[in-house]
């Protein structure tokens, strides 16, 4: 089921390294998205909402996280899976997404393997 | 014991272990220590898994049987396996690229032919007065970079304190955890098109008006004051800047009136390793076709890959699945690839044969190269016989 | 009694005269409580005889901050990535520590204000810190130096 009364945010994503969500390890990944205090409480999103991203027809979902060092008209995905399964070369480092609260599960990295393979 | 942290291109070079304790080594160095043992790669070949000599061969088997194989990564390993993958590479008369194509290679290259006037830390933290960081945030990327060379230590010449004896500057489109220390006898400015920024640089010393004018000459007088200066750029910068000549313009634009230098902000532990590499031996940092003879647009593995160029791949540590776009990345599954690696990574996860490797730095010794060009020998904690070096040569051998 | 910035400001000018440096009496209350500056600071409390009254009861009500015996220093542990700037900003380190933690490098000495131990920063030395004791000044340079507020101090 869909929540309704959200609407679709266009948001600026940055794409950036974060020391805090990172594994050395190379075994996992986080799905989150930082987005900046303002832009939430803009586009209705709280605090550990899951939103869908949106970007070049791929969807992800992930765990909002507030920062105010993520860009006022959006926000940030670490670099990673998540960043890079939306990413297109060409705005490889800042693109526009589509923004929506959702609910139910994030997305796993085994989902996103599963499209790498086939 | 001190160590070198391989963690990034700052390779820091005060890092300890006592009493199962990290020290000194920020959060992403000590991952690198205290989970050495996590994820660690299993040789497999099409998912089974089997003996490390067996996965070798495959992976020989599958280079010889190759039309056009490339070969990717190998920024976090040492000098030395690079030299030996260069030679394969040779032999195989196909690809050579690492991240650096799509990251930093540009502004090492241009580095490396002398475009632009450059230094090391080690002079930026006796020397350096105003300090850029342009598109990059060194806090999450390279920890340690202002505490240990260049905003916060005591320099020789810089004996005071950071707020009296630097100035810094920050240039991102966010006001990143970087850009929230510059306070007192600092600057942030915030962009939108980069360009624009560095055509007000090239304006103000030029005595014309620019939209950045006024931050422009804050910064410029700042430079004046002092013999020395330096600018870091990130990817921030590359990504916003459509022709880095434009920039390189601007640096020597600079040097009309003060002395700036210039270093990669930094990157993977040796990515600059790689680009001096392939540089002392063909001329070029990366995307190098032995075939063609020559460095191309077309021949970075990402553009390969897209393209659907290459049929096999041999991927040293590095992580493609992870790190590229799905568009590319999507590809991988489409053709043969061999991983070395320590970790079992998420391409690895992927492949057709892996090949587990040690951790350089800390189960295999050898050379790396700081940003700015400084050479550094890593000693390992214990040495591990099956690492990088080993695995390439019995590959070379095998071809 | 626990201090807040709001009884603070209540007893202020309210004028936002900004003699005192900052843009608002609101965040001249903010530095007071958090010790970056002094009730001094402000001209018009002393100058004018008005707010005579309103002064003394402040210095009344500042007064256990002055006196705070611990240097109340708290570190976020999940905010922390390690990046060595407070060890290395710190005047203490810097004076006791040329070769090491003044020059960017890890504390060389054994007894360090703070140290960075398995990529966190940790309080290992509280005694040493300059808000410590009895000719403690209110230093605030590691807390500033943080890129992302993972030092704070009991008191704000
Ligand atoms: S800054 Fe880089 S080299 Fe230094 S400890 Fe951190 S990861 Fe290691
Ligand atoms: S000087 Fe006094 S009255 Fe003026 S803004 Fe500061 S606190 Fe308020
Ligand atoms: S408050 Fe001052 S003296 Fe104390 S640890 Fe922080 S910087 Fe050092
Ligand atoms: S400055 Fe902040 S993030 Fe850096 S080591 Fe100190 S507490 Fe941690």
């Amino acid at each position: 089921m869909r929540f309704s009364k959200f609407l679709k945010v266009e948001a600026d994503i940055v794409v950036a390294r974060h020391a805090l969500v990172m594994d050395e390890t190379k075994s996992k990944a986080e799905p989150v998205i930082f987005l900046h205090p303002e832009f939430a409480k803009r586009s209705g999103v709280n605090d550990g909402d899951v939103v869908e991203v949106e970007a070049n027809g791929r969807i992800v979902k992930l765990k909002v996280k507030l920062s105010d060092k993520a860009p006022e008209s959006g926000g940030v995905i670490p670099n990673g899976i998540y960043a890079s399964y939306l990413t297109n070369f060409d705005g490889f480092k800042r693109f526009k997404a589509n923004i929506e609260v959702s609910e139910g599960e994030l997305t796993s990295v085994e989902e996103l393997l599963g499209k790498i393979k086939s | 014991m001190i160590m070198i942290c391989p963690g990034c291109s700052c390779l820091c070079d005060d890092v300890y272990i006592k009493e199962g304790k990290v020290f000194n080594a920020c959060r992403r160095g000590k991952e690198i220590f205290a989970k050495y043992n996590e994820n660690r790669a299993v040789a497999r070949v099409d998912g089974r898994e089997v003996d490390v000599d067996t996965a070798i061969e495959k992976a020989v088997e599958i280079l010889k049987e190759a039309k056009n194989p490339a070969i990717y990564g190998l920024d976090t390993t040492v000098v030395e396996a690079q030299k030996i993958a260069i030679d394969v590479a040779e032999k195989l008369n196909g690809y050579i690229d690492d991240n650096s194509s799509f990251c930093l290679g540009e502004l090492v290259e241009a580095v490396l032919k002398g475009e632009m006037p450059t230094t090391t830390l080690d002079e930026v933290r006796d020397n350096a007065y105003v300090l850029v960081y342009w598109g990059t945030n060194p806090y999450h990327s390279l920890s340690r970079h202002l505490s240990k060379y260049t905003y916060y230590p005591r320099g020789k010449k810089r004996p005071r304190g950071y707020d009296e004896d630097r100035f810094l500057v920050v240039v991102d489109v966010r006001r990143s955890e970087t850009a929230v220390l510059a306070k007192k006898n600092a600057r942030f400015i915030r962009v939108d098109d980069d360009a624009e920024l560095v055509d007000s640089f090239v304006k103000v010393v030029e005595g014309k008006a620019a939209k950045y004018a006024k931050d422009a000459g804050v910064i410029i007088n700042e430079m004046k004051r002092a013999d020395f200066n330096v600018i870091f750029g990130g990817l921030g910068l590359k990504y916003g800047l459509k022709d880095l000549n434009q920039f390189k313009e601007m640096v020597k634009k600079l040097n009309e009136v003060a002395p700036v230098y210039f270093i990669p902000a930094g990157f993977h532990g040796n990515m600059r390793g790689f680009n001096e590499t392939l540089f002392e031996r063909v001329g070029h940092v990366n995307k190098y076709s032995f075939r063609d003879g020559k460095s191309d647009e077309e021949f970075a593995f990402t553009e390969l890959l897209k393209n659907e160029k290459i049929d096999a791949a041999l991927i040293v540590g590095t992580d493609p699945v992870y790190s590229l776009p799905f568009e590319v990345s999507s590809k991988l599954g489409k053709i043969n690839t061999i991983v070395v690696d320590p970790r079992m990574s998420f391409t690895a996860r992927i492949a057709d044969v892996v090949i587990p490797s040690a951790i350089s730095g800390v189960e295999a010794g050898g050379t790396m190269v700081r940003s700015d060009g400084v050479r550094v020998k890593l000693e390992p904690l214990e040495e591990k016989e099956v690492n990088d070096v080993y695995i390439l040569n019995k590959i070379k051998e095998g071809l | 009694m626990a201090l807040n910035p709001m009884d603070i400001y209540k007893l202020l000018p309210k004028t936002n005269c900004k003699k005192c440096g900052e843009a608002t009496c609101m965040s001249f209350a903010f530095k007071l409580l958090n010790r970056e500056k002094k009730l001094e600071d402000c001209k018009p409390l002393y100058e004018d005889k008005k707010y005579e009254r309103q002064r003394k009861k402040l210095e009344e009500m500042l007064k256990p901050l002055e006196e705070a015996t611990e240097t109340g220093l708290i570190v976020d542990e999940s905010l922390c990535t390690g990046c060595g700037n407070c060890v290395v900003v710190c005047p203490v380190h810097v004076e006791k520590d040329p070769k090491g933690a003044a020059v960017g490098n890890g504390p060389t000495i054994d007894d360090p204000i703070l140290r960075v131990e398995d990529g966190v920063v940790k309080v290992i030395n509280m005694q040493a810190c300059r808000r410590y004791g009895k000719n403690r000044v209110l230093c605030v340079v590691c807390r500033e130096n943080c890129p992302s507020d993972a030092i704070r101090f009991l008191e704000g």
